[in-house]
């Protein structure tokens, strides 16, 4: 039904015609499912913008065709085009808040849709009420007049699930439909997509960067890097047995949330940008790839069948044989380099670093017109926490769970509204000024964020060792120059000599944050606090920082409190796990034995929303198992 | 507080100047930065050697030439090149004395007013809380006066002079300063840089000073330029009501004052402070918006 033919997107740098995407095909059969995976800036989404007609100026097709019901989409005119989309093509969105106009109600935008596929308008309220209905939105009347502000990501992201499908359209495009959402909407919300597309025996293009996601979900799966189709086949055996280099890698370097541990192998380096591409003549996942040979960088490889349905675009495609995991290096890992890793426990019989006693944290809101009213919000509720020195503990839950205010608690962000809050053995709150400061010092924080964490205006040197700049510097800095420091600090977190001149607009994301885990350890911290450190990298990436926070805590005897959302993170990491749920903390103890054993629902409804290494189980859950 | 601290261009790290070659690279890409550039520093330039390059004295009156026509006109001369007034003073030397005082209001009030609208804007965008609130409360208290009757009620009660005019301009525009910079210090002091700052041991001024203000200073900039704008208008309405400067001193205000009686008569002495206020007001603006152009990153990319 929808057939992509040797599609090549180009655009011109510096003079040269640049392929962006090269010769990608594909094709899509009705009620099926297509998954488009890759990191970012591997041009998935491109291939979303072309359907939907909106190429970037400065970008043309040069060959190939997208086919669709035996049309070409290329050669339509913009008013058959339009025709199409909306009808017949329906688009799912990224961020459903920001897709939604915010200056109008729910049924307006509703209504305009309904307009433009031409509804007789007195039918729309019913047919509205009957789609709210189908994708499970509570008092779908109600919900007509309320504003996209007022609901939920994943209640907006039903809202436009439902207007996608409102037309009965054959092809839904989803250009990462769960990416903004917590686990646990992802987990309906693509319930929600296959209950649909089954109802309406609709094709789905789902662009995503989570290759199991994509392995569950699809029924075929092509693979992207920087722009090039390195793999295409059935779902299960992209993944089970990859023959391609760096999808095999994509599934190495992420961590499982069941099963036995094993030492992620990241690949070094980064995807090369467009500006780079121009200059790459062979494969362009060479310059990353353990098992290349100079043919590699002579010509692109061509598409080669391995199994029926199986295409793989490599000279030298995994033998799936031998299910060897590869190294970053190129070096294969040994099996004791995998007995050796292992979560940092800490000391037990230490005296414990930080110590937090039936914390609460309040947050007032002033309302009315002079901010008479006072609305109190409890983020933390009744929190006891014990951190050891060296002890790695996570802390998951959804958005709204609180664990971020803890971070901010802990580094002293935030005032506790009760309860009592020890830094090695002293009362925060009753401690003077002194102590205070030490206790800053001994704890340091990485953040979320690492673009809006940099300044922008400082360079790596000055962002590294800014903390020389700060008012009373402590002994911990005494006798040691800025220069040699900075050095130090580089050659810990792994970056190039010659970044210390750039400043964080000239590096990448995984760079960025390894300059901001740097500017933490400048001090020599005791206690790490990282708020959601690996959330915007990619799994390759993401995998590199991880392997990085184990080492250093390992070479430095740094106690860190990891905050993330991602359960398998923290299992990777963290030997001690507590999960929160608004506000409360409803489960703790050793990672392995909470994740292997479960007691609380709400820890059940996390594990069970994280989509399984083995594309054999079945996933998303079925109903019931998710509340 | 030097917003730009070239002491630190010793250090070869510091990557500051890098800093602040870019901006400047980006200023010079400006045509609308080089207009008003240049206009406003060839009337600098004349404002600074005005007793070289006037042809008289802006005071001398010359009672047996009175309202003598342009050069170019059929009995005109070259002593008077603009002509000259009902009191027979040379239109062209009043001209360019009086953007001495235009010049002096228009660089000393921006400066002054930039200075405590920024500063109270960067106290209270950083600290928030209840000094925000008591600046908050004062700006819309202040703005709620129309500015010209403010103005005049500061010069009723401070007398005549350039000081004190510079004083009224400063009292009544600090607040658009401090409006605007605010706003762009809440959105700079909830990045995670000045927590960040503020964890690595930095004091709150170190912060403020070091995080967060180099972050405002572009606009900061823009509002300065715009404000010359500004100021030079104030200056001559005040000038034209004859509150400003004493009758001694020779502004464009003034000679706009002087010139309506023979306004028929000779249109040229009326025209030549009209053109003068446009040019430099006009210079000011072009300049800002320049600026703003060049500095603001959010506009970059429609630049390049």
């Amino acid at each position: 039904m929808l057939s992509i033919d040797h599609l090549t997107l180009s655009t011109g740098v510096d003079g040269r015609q640049v392929d962006l995407i090269r010769d990608l095909s594909a094709s899509l059969q009705r009620g099926m499912v297509l998954g488009l995976v890759g990191e970012s800036g591997a041009g998935k989404s491109m291939i979303g913008r072309i359907i939907a007609g909106h190429i970037p100026t400065g970008f043309e097709i040069t060959r190939g065709r997208v086919l669709f019901d035996d049309k070409d989409l290329l050669s339509l005119d913009r008013k058959a085009w339009r025709a199409l989309l909306g009808r017949r093509i329906a688009f799912i969105p990224q961020e459903p808040l920001t897709a939604l106009n915010p200056v109008l109600t729910i049924g307006r935008t509703f209504n305009e849709h309904l307009a433009h596929l031409g509804v007789a308008p007195g039918r729309r309220h019913q047919l509205m009420l009957e789609q709210f209905e189908a994708v499970h939105l509570p008092r779908p009347a109600d919900l007509l007049h309320r504003y996209p502000h007022e609901l939920s990501g994943g209640q907006c992201q039903r809202v436009l699930i439902a207007m996608a499908f409102v037309a009965n359209p054959a092809l839904i495009v989803a250009d990462e439909p769960t990416t903004a959402l917590d686990m646990v909407s992802q987990v309906n919300v693509l319930r929600l997509l296959a209950e649909q597309r089954r109802q309406h025996e609709t094709a789905m293009l789902l662009i995503t960067h989570d290759l199991r996601l994509a392995a569950h979900v699809c029924d075929d799966i092509t693979v992207l890097y920087a722009g090039e189709q390195v793999e295409y086949g059935p779902a299960r055996e992209v993944l089970r047995r990859s023959r391609h280099p760096y999808t095999w890698a994509l599934d190495q370097a992420t961590p499982d949330v069941r099963g036995a541990q094993r030492l992620l192998s990241a690949l070094s380096g980064q995807m090369p940008g467009i500006s780079a591409l121009g200059s790459m003549a062979g494969c362009r996942f060479a310059a990353r790839c353990p098992q290349r040979v100079a043919a590699c960088e002579a010509e692109p490889p061509a598409a080669t069948e391995s199994t029926p349905g199986h295409w793989v675009r490599c000279l030298r495609p995994r033998n799936i044989s031998a299910r060897v995991p590869i190294a970053a290096d190129g070096c294969e890992t040994t099996s004791a380099d995998r007995a050796t890793w292992q979560t940092p426990t800490g000391d037990a019989s230490a005296k414990p670093l930080i110590e937090l006693q039936d914390v609460t944290l309040r947050y007032t809101a002033r309302r009315g017109l002079l901010g008479q009213r006072k609305v109190h919000n409890l983020a933390v509720d009744g929190l006891w926490l014990k951190v050891q020195p060296g002890e790695f503990v996570g802390i998951v839950g959804e958005s709204g769970s609180g664990k971020s205010s803890v971070a901010k608690l802990i580094v002293g962000a935030e005032t506790l509204s009760s309860g009592v809050l020890r830094i090695e053995g002293r009362d925060r709150v009753l401690a003077n000024s002194e102590v205070r400061r030490l206790n800053r010092e001994h704890i340091q924080m990485i953040f979320q964020d690492p673009h809006s964490a940099l300044n922008p205006r400082r360079s790596v040197y000055r962002l590294l060792t800014q903390t020389y700049e700060a008012d009373r510097r402590a002994v911990a800095l005494a006798g040691h120059p800025r220069e040699e420091r900075a050095q130090e600090l580089l050659t810990d977190v792994g970056l190039p000599e010659d970044t210390l001149t750039r400043f964080p607009g000239q590096l990448s994301g995984g760079q960025k944050q390894r300059v901001n885990i740097g500017r933490a350890l400048c001090v020599m911290p005791r206690l790490i606090v990282a708020d959601e450190i690996v959330s915007g990298l990619d799994v390759s990436v993401q995998a590199q920082i991880l392997n990085l926070l184990i080492e250093l805590g390992r070479r430095h005897g740094i106690a860190l409190v990891l905050i993330s959302h991602d359960l398998s993170v923290v299992r990777y990491v963290c030997s001690r796990v507590i999960v929160m749920q608004r506000g409360k903390v409803v489960e703790q103890g050793k990672t392995e034995e909470v994740f292997s054993d479960p007691k609380h629902p709400y820890t059940q409804l996390l594990l069970s929303s994280v989509p399984p290494a083995d594309p054999s189980i079945a996933w998303p859950p079925a109903v019931g198992a998710v509340g | 507080m030097s917003a730009i601290d070239l002491g630190a261009s010793s250090d070869t790290r510091s990557g500051r100047p890098s800093v602040v070659r870019g901006a400047l690279v980006r200023l010079a890409r400006q045509p609308r930065v080089w207009v008003g550039g240049v206009i406003l520093l060839a009337a600098m330039l004349l404002a600074v050697f005005a007793p070289h390059i006037a042809p008289h004295d802006p005071l001398d009156q010359d009672l047996l030439h009175m309202l003598a026509p342009p050069m170019w006109a059929p009995d005109g001369s070259s002593a008077f090149p603009l002509g000259t007034d009902g009191l027979g003073r040379c239109v062209l030397s009043r001209a360019i004395y009086g953007a001495r005082v235009a010049l002096t209001v228009a660089v000393i009030a921006a400066w002054g007013s930039m200075l405590l609208g920024s500063t109270l804007a960067l106290l209270g965008g950083y600290f928030g809380g209840i000094v925000d609130r008591l600046i908050n409360y004062v700006v819309d208290l202040w703005m709620s006066f129309p500015p010209v009757v403010l103005s005049l009620i500061l010069l009723v009660g401070l007398g005549t002079g350039v000081d004190k005019v510079v004083l009224a301009v400063v009292l009544v525009d600090w607040t658009r300063f401090c409006r605007v910079v605010r706003a762009d210090v809440l959105v700079t002091r909830r990045r995670d840089f000045v927590l960040a700052a503020q964890l690595l041991g930095f004091s709150h001024w170190r912060t403020m000073l070091r995080e967060v203000l180099p972050a405002v200073i572009p606009l900061m900039i823009t509002l300065f330029s715009i404000e010359m704008g500004v100021a030079i208008i104030v200056e001559a309405t005040l000038s034209f009501i004859g509150l400003s400067v004493p009758p001694a001193i020779t502004t464009w205000g003034q000679m706009l004052a002087d010139a309506r009686n023979d306004m028929q008569s000779a249109p040229c002495v009326l025209l030549t402070p009209v053109a003068c206020i446009i040019v430099t007001v006009l210079a000011c603006n072009l300049l800002g918006d320049g600026v703003r152009v060049a500095l603001d990153p959010r506009l970059r990319q429609r630049v390049a």
